[in-house]
């Protein structure tokens, strides 16, 4: 399953949803039509859930998706433990397994790649409910049936990656300085969009 | 030393406190609506009066305290005011969820900050003066970053919190208010 292939048909059925994304999800949504609703947790590996977590606390009345990466759950692990405790029935949180870090750049194989039971530890750890699907036409028949239930929820998605750009014909990549600044204004243009703004300036 | 002080020491070390109830009414004053925190051992009597539940704040339990930042980055961007409770410690720990909220993407956080392991000979005194590490790196550590602070050391500077609130949101970025010594129940 591609992510780019697999995000066509998450954001086909978010409706109102925010969707906080991170990594190579992060990548793929920058090819889909703009939303609003939409913020990259960037330059921040492992940030991408809790900032769903708080999110979702803010806003009871709209789901909140986080499109996060295999590696990048791993660095904040703990944060599985602080969703559950929180329960927001308004939070999914989609994991892309890879099980590689700087996949496309560098593919460096992800600590427990070969060993971690993802699904097994959101289990664990009291998510309301949480599965493993490696296939699109699987993503496809069972998205609904997911929203439809209530949150926290968490899948994995198990998704391919392409071959590594960096390399002796291509040494380097230069970070622009909008990586250092989209966060912040994907944030601010969320808080016009849901008219936070207008309600401290009244 | 009084009677009290002599049968338990700790009394004597009351006026550099400050009430639980008092810093919730400062955040109350605020407009402040969630806290999210890892807690922090100095200020064990706040996070009692918090999760209480009768302070009319909500708390968010963190495991760690780059966690307790981003989840406030979440409550803000949903249009909610947060204060982040962790200790000296922690704000160590969660400093690049500091740098990439706070400073790169410009979110106004407040940060209070307990001094985790002042020695008793040093309330009243300067904590830049303290023989220990993990206190006396502290402001020179926020001042490098770039995060202005106030010190909340008693009664005294409770107008502190409002200030380092005001702060945060005039500059959109972090403040910290550093309190000194254990919260008084």
């Amino acid at each position: 399953m591609k992510t780019l292939d697999a995000c066509k048909i998450l954001d086909a059925h978010r409706d109102d949803a925010i969707v906080v994304c991170t990594m190579g999800a992060m990548n793929a949504l920058d090819k889909l039509p703009l939303n609003p609703l939409t913020m990259a947790c960037v330059p921040l590996m492992g940030g991408a859930a809790s900032i769903g977590l708080g999110l979702a606390l803010a806003r009871p009345e709209r789901k909140v998706f986080v499109f996060d990466g295999d590696a990048s759950l791993l660095m904040e692990l703990g944060g599985l433990v602080s969703i559950s405790h929180a329960r927001p029935k308004n939070l999914y949180h989609f994991v892309f397994n890879n099980s590689i870090q700087f996949a496309g750049l560098g593919n460096l194989e992800t600590p427990g790649a070969r060993s971690a039971d993802l699904v097994a530890m959101a289990k664990a750890c009291g998510f309301e409910a949480a599965q493993r699907i490696d296939a699109l036409d699987d993503l496809e028949s069972r998205l609904k049936g997911i929203l439809a239930g209530p949150g926290p929820s968490f899948v994995e998605v198990v998704v391919e990656y392409d071959a590594p750009a960096l390399g002796t014909e291509n040494p380097a990549v230069e970070m622009t300085d909008e990586r250092f600044t989209r966060m912040g204004d994907e944030i601010r243009r969320i808080r016009h969009h849901l008219g936070c703004d207008a309600a401290v300036a009244a | 030393m009084s009677a009290l002080a002599k049968e338990n020491p700790m009394k004597q070390f009351s006026k550099h406190s400050v009430s639980a109830q008092a810093m919730v009414d400062a955040f109350k004053r605020c407009g402040i609506d969630y806290v999210t925190t890892v807690p922090d051992m100095v200020q064990i009597a706040l996070h009692q009066l918090l999760d209480s539940g009768e302070s009319g704040l909500k708390v968010v339990h963190c495991t760690t305290e780059d966690q307790a930042i981003e989840v406030a980055g979440g409550l803000y961007a949903g249009g909610k005011n947060v204060a982040v409770i962790v200790q000296n410690q922690g704000l160590y720990a969660g400093i690049n969820s500091l740098r990439a909220l706070g400073l790169d993407s410009k979110v106004p956080l407040l940060f209070v900050i307990g001094q985790f392991g002042r020695e008793f000979s040093n309330l009243g005194g300067n904590p830049r003066d303290s023989k220990r590490r993990v206190v006396f790196l502290l402001e020179p550590l926020l001042e490098t970053l770039g995060v202005p602070y106030w010190r909340l050391e008693g009664p005294d500077d409770m107008g502190n919190v409002e200030a380092a609130w005001k702060a945060s949101r005039e500059r959109s970025g972090p403040a910290a208010l550093i309190v000194g010594h254990f919260v008084g129940w």
